[in-house]
C-alpha cells in the first residue's frame, strides 16, 4: 500500500460534480505534481488531502490510516501535514518570527528548543536578519520563504504546495524551482504540488498526475506523460503536439502504418487505437530536416509557409500534401519560407491515438493549453 | 483503534459546538427581530383579544388615519423631490469640476446627515420660528411685514428640514455613479459633435440617471421614517404623518393596538415597496461601474463660474449642516436664545443644568451611554456571529440567518418600537418599564449595520489565512482567536461605532419605549422641548453633537485599516 492512498474520491458542490472518482497514489518521499487547467479538481483533491474539504465518496489514507471518508474527516490540525498557500496566507498581523513560530506552539516542544528551531529554519530559508519584519515590508519572494519555513518548522510528513510559484515573476520562479526541488531532495518531505503550468510540473516532479474535469487522466514520470500521452488531451496539456489525422493501413504489433495526406507514416499504436481511422501525435521538435539513415524513421516532404525566427530555435508551418504541421528546428540552419524540404520523424516520437471529439481540430497544430 | 474512538468524539463535540453557535445566533434574532413582527401582524388582526380582519381593512375609514397617510406619501415626495434638486448638481460639482473646496462640501454633506434630525428640527425652530426665529425676524426686518414670512411648523417646513437630512443619500450615489462614468464616454460624444453642456444632459445624466432615482427612493424611505422632525415641526400645526400618528394611537387611553399595528404595517409596506424600486434602479446601474480600474474621469473647468458655483454649493451646506449646529450652539450659550449671542447675553449655565443639575437630562445622558454601548456590544457579537456563519461555515438556514439580520435595515424605528412593546410587554418575555426593552429595541434596529460591517471586515480576509493556522496545528477556534479576531479588529471597531453613533441619539422607537427611569438623552430633549427649554435643549443638542463627532473621527482610519489583504496579488482563477 502506498503512503498516501487517494481512492475513488468523489465530491460535489451543490450540483457541481468536482471530483467524478480520483485515484492516485503517491510513495513516501516521492514529489507528486496534481497538473490540469483551471477547474480540473486538481486544488480541490488537495484540499480534501488537508482535510479543509470533506469528501461525499471515496477514501483518503496516510501510511494505512483512514484520514477522509464520507462520515469521517481528521481535522487538519491533527494531519501533520504542512501546506503553503497561492497567496502564501503569510499573517500580516505577525512579524516573521511569529509567523513561522505559530505551528510549534503546538507542538510539544520547550521554549529553548522552539526557539533553536525557528533560528534554523530561517537561516536555511536565508531569511535571517528579517525576524522582526512584518509581511507587508517583505518581496513577494520573501513572503513564499516564510510561507514555506512556517509550514517546514514542525516537520510534516506531508507538504501540501497550492501553485506556490504563481505570483512570483519569471526569473524568481525559475529559481524557486530550483530550491524546492533541493528542499525536496534535503528534507525527504513527500511533496504534493498543485499547478497548472506544464513546464513547472515537468521541471519539479518525480510523477505527474494529469488531471481534467473532475478526473485523472494519466499518473506517470514527466517523461511518460509527454512522451507517451494517454490520450490527445494529455498530449496537448503537456507542451505542443501536431495533431494529425489518417487511416490505418496495416498493423504489426505495437506498430501501425498510417496513411497521411498521401504518405505512410509508422506509429507506435495507442492500446486504445484499434479503429481504421486514428490520429498521429507528434511534438513539433521530433521532426528533423533530412533523414538519418538508421532506425525506423518516416520521410516526409513538404514546402515551408511559415518560418518565425524565435531565438534558441525557429518555429515552421510546413504543408506536406494538404496538410500543415508544425516542426521546431534548430536556429542554425534556417529553411525560407517556399523552400522545398524533406522531414524525417522517428516511429516513436509518432503515437497513433483515437480521434478524441473535442480540441482535434484536423491537422492543425494546436496550440499549447493557454492559462 | 482507541485513537479513532477519540478523535469521533472531538468531530462530534465539534460539531455540536458549531451548530449551538448557530441555534444561539438564530434564537437570538428571531426573538429580537422575528418575534416583535409576528406580534406586529396579531396585533393588527385583533390578537389577543379577539381575531378578525376588519381592524386592518378599516384603517383608514378613519379621517386622522387617512390624512396621515396622505401626509406621508406628500411628505416623501417632496423630500425625494428636494433631495435631488439639491444632491444632483452639488454631486456634478463635487466629482466632475475643478471647484475650490470639493472635500470640505462632502464633509459638510456628511454632517448634514450625521446630525439627528430632531436636532436640525430644533434648530430651524430657532431660525424659522414664525414670530421669533432669526431668520424670520430678519426678513420681517427687510420686508416689513407684522410678523415673520415663513412658518416652520408647517408641511413645507417639515419636508424642508427633512430634506436637509436626507439629500446626502441622492449626493453620494450620484457622486459614486458620476465618478465611474469613464471619460471615453463623453469623449465620444464630443467626436460626434455634442457641445460640453449637451454631453452632461444626453451622456452623463442618463447614465447616473438610475443613481439618482434609487438616491430619490432612498431619501424618500427615509424621510417617511423620521419621526423627529414629524413631531417637533408637524405636532403643533396638527399636521401628523403614520408614525407620528402611531404614535398618538398607542398614547390614546387605552392604546389602540390593533390600529397601531395596522398603520404600522401600512408604513412597512410603503418602506418595502420603496426598497424593492430602489433595488431595481440600483441593478440597472451597474453598467456606469464596470469600468473599475483605470478610469479616468473629464473634469470641467469652471472659470469664473467658479464663484457662483461655490457659492450656491455653500448656500446649501449652510443650510443644511453650518446654520443648525451653529445656531443650536448659539442658543445654548445665550441666557435667553431670542436675544441671540451678544457679551451681555452669554452664559454656560445651560451646560451646567443640560449636564448635571436636570435630573431627566443627567439620566439621559447616562442611560444613552450605557445603552448605546450595550447595543454596540451586542449587535457586533451579534453581527460577527451571522458574519463568520455565512462566510465561513456551510451551515444550512445561513441565508435565513443573514436575512433576518438585515431586515430591520427596512423597518422604521417607530415600527420596530410597536413591535417590540407589543412583544415584550407580556409574559414569557415581560421586560417592559425596564431599560431592556430599550436595549432590545436599539440591538434590533442597528444589528443590521453592525452585520454588514462584519460581512465586510470578513470578506477582506481571506479564508486561506485561517486554513493556514489550522493546518499548522490550531483548531477552529484557536484559529479564530489566532488571526480572525486580531485581524478584524478595526472592522468590529468600525461595528460597533456604527451602532452605537445611532443609538446614542435614537429616539424614533425610544418615544414609544421610555418609562420613568429609562429617559435617554433623545428622551430628555423631547420633554425639555415641550416644555419651552430649549437653551437647555440646545445645549444637550450641542452636547450630543459633538460627542456623535468625536465618536465618528476615528471611523475612516478603522475602516481603511480593516482591509486587510494577504500582501500577496491574487489573480483571478
Amino acid at each position: 500500500m502506498a503512503f498516501i492512498e487517494i481512492s475513488g474520491l468523489i465530491k460535489k458542490f451543490a450540483a457541481f460534480e468536482a471530483l467524478k472518482g480520483i485515484d492516485v497514489a503517491i510513495e513516501e518521499k516521492e514529489f507528486v505534481t496534481f497538473l490540469g487547467p483551471s477547474g480540473c479538481g486538481k486544488t480541490t483533491t488537495l484540499r480534501v488531502l488537508a482535510g479543509f474539504l470533506a469528501p461525499d465518496g471515496g477514501l483518503v489514507t496516510v501510511d494505512g490510516e483512514v484520514m477522509s471518508s464520507p462520515n469521517y474527516v481528521v481535522p487538519p490540525e491533527r494531519r501533520r501535514m504542512g501546506m503553503v498557500f497561492q497567496n502564501y496566507a503569510v499573517w500580516p498581523h505577525m512579524s516573521v518570527h511569529d509567523n513561522v513560530a505559530f505551528g510549534l506552539r503546538y507542538a510539544k516542544l520547550d521554549r529553548r528548543q522552539q526557539a533553536a528551531r525557528v533560528e534554523q529554519i530561517l537561516a536555511s530559508m536565508g531569511l535571517d536578519g528579517l525576524e522582526d519584519r512584518h509581511p507587508a515590508q517583505l518581496s513577494g519572494g520573501q513572503q513564499q520563504r516564510v510561507a514555506l519555513a512556517r509550514s517546514l518548522v514542525v516537520e510534516p510528513s506531508i507538504l501540501l504546495l497550492d501553485e506556490p510559484l504563481s505570483n512570483l515573476d519569471a526569473k524568481l520562479r525559475e529559481r524557486m524551482r530550483f530550491e524546492l526541488k533541493g528542499l525536496q531532495r534535503r528534507t525527504g518531505i513527500t511533496f504534493v504540488y498543485v499547478t497548472h503550468d506544464q513546464a513547472e510540473a515537468m521541471a519539479l516532479s518525480d510523477r505527474i498526475a494529469v488531471f481534467r474535469g473532475g478526473t485523472v487522466q494519466q499518473v506517470g514520470s514527466p517523461r511518460e506523460v509527454y512522451e507517451r500521452p494517454a490520450n490527445l488531451f494529455v498530449a496537448d496539456f503537456m507542451g505542443l503536439v501536431n495533431k494529425v489525422p489518417g487511416t490505418v493501413a496495416g498493423r504489426d504489433g505495437e506498430t501501425v502504418a498510417v496513411d497521411v495526406a498521401g504518405h505512410r507514416i509508422d506509429a507506435v499504436a495507442h492500446r486504445n487505437a484499434t479503429g481504421a481511422s486514428v490520429t498521429v501525435a507528434i511534438r513539433p521538435e521530433a521532426f528533423t530536416f533530412g533523414v538519418a539513415t538508421e532506425g525506423r524513421v518516416n520521410r516526409l516532404s513538404g514546402v515551408v509557409t511559415e518560418a518565425t525566427f524565435l531565438g534558441s530555435i525557429v518555429d515552421y508551418q510546413i504543408d506536406i500534401g494538404g496538410l500543415t504541421v508544425r516542426v521546431q528546428g534548430e536556429r542554425r540552419s534556417f529553411h525560407p519560407v517556399g523552400s522545398e524540404v524533406v522531414l524525417g520523424v522517428p516511429a516513436a516520437e509518432c503515437v497513433a491515438m483515437p480521434h478524441e471529439a473535442e480540441g482535434a481540430e484536423l491537422g492543425l497544430p494546436s496550440p499549447k493549453d493557454a492559462e | 483503534m482507541t485513537t479513532r474512538g477519540r478523535e469521533r468524539r472531538r468531530r462530534h463535540g465539534r460539531v455540536e459546538g458549531s451548530t449551538i453557535a448557530l441555534g444561539i445566533a438564530i434564537a437570538l434574532l428571531l426573538l429580537i427581530v422575528g418575534y416583535p413582527l409576528l406580534w406586529l401582524v396579531l396585533a393588527a388582526l385583533g390578537v389577543p383579544a379577539e381575531f378578525r380582519l376588519d381592524y386592518i381593512a378599516g384603517v383608514f375609514a378613519r379621517s386622522q388615519n387617512y390624512s396621515a397617510l396622505v401626509n406621508t406619501l406628500i411628505l416623501a415626495f417632496g423630500a425625494g423631490v428636494v433631495s435631488v434638486v439639491l444632491g444632483v448638481p452639488l454631486a456634478w460639482a463635487a466629482a466632475r469640476t475643478d471647484m475650490p473646496f470639493r472635500r470640505s462640501l462632502q464633509a459638510l454633506v456628511a454632517l448634514s446627515y450625521i446630525t439627528p434630525p430632531y436636532l436640525t428640527a430644533i434648530a430651524y425652530i430657532i431660525l424659522l420660528g414664525p414670530d421669533a426665529g432669526y431668520f424670520n425676524r430678519i426678513l420681517q426686518a427687510v420686508t416689513g411685514a407684522p410678523r415673520g414670512p415663513i412658518d416652520i411648523f408647517s408641511m413645507g417646513g417639515v419636508i424642508f428640514v427633512i430634506a436637509m437630512h436626507v439629500f446626502p443619500f441622492t449626493f453620494f450615489m450620484t457622486y459614486a455613479a458620476l465618478r465611474s462614468v469613464d471619460a471615453s464616454y463623453e469623449e465620444a460624444a464630443r467626436l460626434l459633435g455634442a457641445r460640453r453642456l449637451g454631453v452632461v444632459w444626453r451622456v452623463d445624466l442618463p447614465l447616473v440617471a438610475p443613481a439618482i432615482t434609487g438616491g430619490a427612493l432612498l431619501s424618500a424611505i427615509d424621510s417617511m421614517a423620521l419621526f423627529g422632525p414629524q413631531a417637533f415641526l408637524g405636532l403643533p400645526a396638527q399636521i401628523t404623518f403614520l408614525p407620528t400618528r402611531i404614535y398618538g394611537v398607542i398614547g390614546a387611553y387605552p392604546p389602540r393596538w390593533a390600529e397601531a399595528s395596522s398603520l404600522s404595517l401600512t408604513l412597512v409596506l410603503l418602506t418595502a415597496l420603496g426598497l424593492l424600486l430602489q433595488r431595481g434602479y440600483l441593478e440597472r446601474r451597474s453598467h456606469t461601474t464596470v469600468g473599475g480600474r483605470g478610469l479616468r474621469l473629464e473634469t470641467v473647468r469652471l472659470g469664473h463660474w467658479k464663484w457662483p458655483a461655490i457659492a450656491s454649493c455653500g448656500a446649501v451646506v449652510f443650510l443644511s449642516a453650518i446654520a443648525p449646529v451653529a445656531v443650536l450652539a448659539i442658543a445654548a450659550f445665550s441666557k435667553s436664545w431670542i436675544a441671540g449671542l451678544t457679551p451681555g447675553n452669554f452664559t454656560i449655565e445651560h451646560f451646567d443644568e443640560a449636564l448635571f443639575n436636570n435630573q431627566i437630562a443627567v439620566r439621559g445622558i447616562l442611560n444613552s451611554f450605557r445603552l448605546a454601548g450595550a447595543a454596540g456590544v451586542c449587535a457586533m457579537i451579534i453581527g460577527a456571529a451571522v458574519a463568520y456563519i455565512d462566510l465561513r461555515t456551510r451551515a444550512r438556514g445561513r441565508r435565513l440567518l443573514d436575512y433576518l439580520a438585515i431586515l430591520p435595515l427596512g423597518l422604521p424605528g417607530t415600527v420596530m418600537a410597536v413591535g417590540v412593546l407589543l412583544a415584550f410587554i407580556r409574559p414569557p418575555f415581560a421586560i417592559y418599564g425596564t431599560i431592556w426593552i430599550l436595549l432590545v429595541a436599539y440591538v434590533a434596529r442597528f444589528v443590521p449595520l453592525a452585520t454588514r460591517s462584519a460581512n465586510a471586515t470578513l470578506r477582506q480576509i481571506d479564508p486561506s489565512l485561517e486554513e493556514a493556522a489550522r493546518i499548522s496545528g490550531a483548531t477552529r477556534l484557536g484559529a479564530l482567536w489566532h488571526i480572525l479576531l486580531p485581524l478584524s479588529r478595526p472592522g468590529l471597531a468600525v461595528a460597533f461605532l456604527l451602532v452605537f453613533i445611532p443609538a446614542l441619539s435614537e429616539l424614533s422607537a425610544t418615544i414609544l419605549l421610555y418609562t420613568g427611569g429609562t429617559e435617554t438623552i433623545a428622551v430628555a430633549i423631547y420633554r425639555l422641548n415641550d416644555l419651552g427649554q430649549l437653551e437647555v435643549v440646545a445645549a444637550l443638542a450641542v452636547f450630543v453633537i459633538a460627542v456623535t463627532l468625536l465618536v465618528s473621527l476615528p471611523l475612516n482610519r478603522l475602516a481603511a485599516r480593516s482591509r486587510i489583504t494577504p500582501a500577496a496579488d491574487v489573480p483571478a482563477m
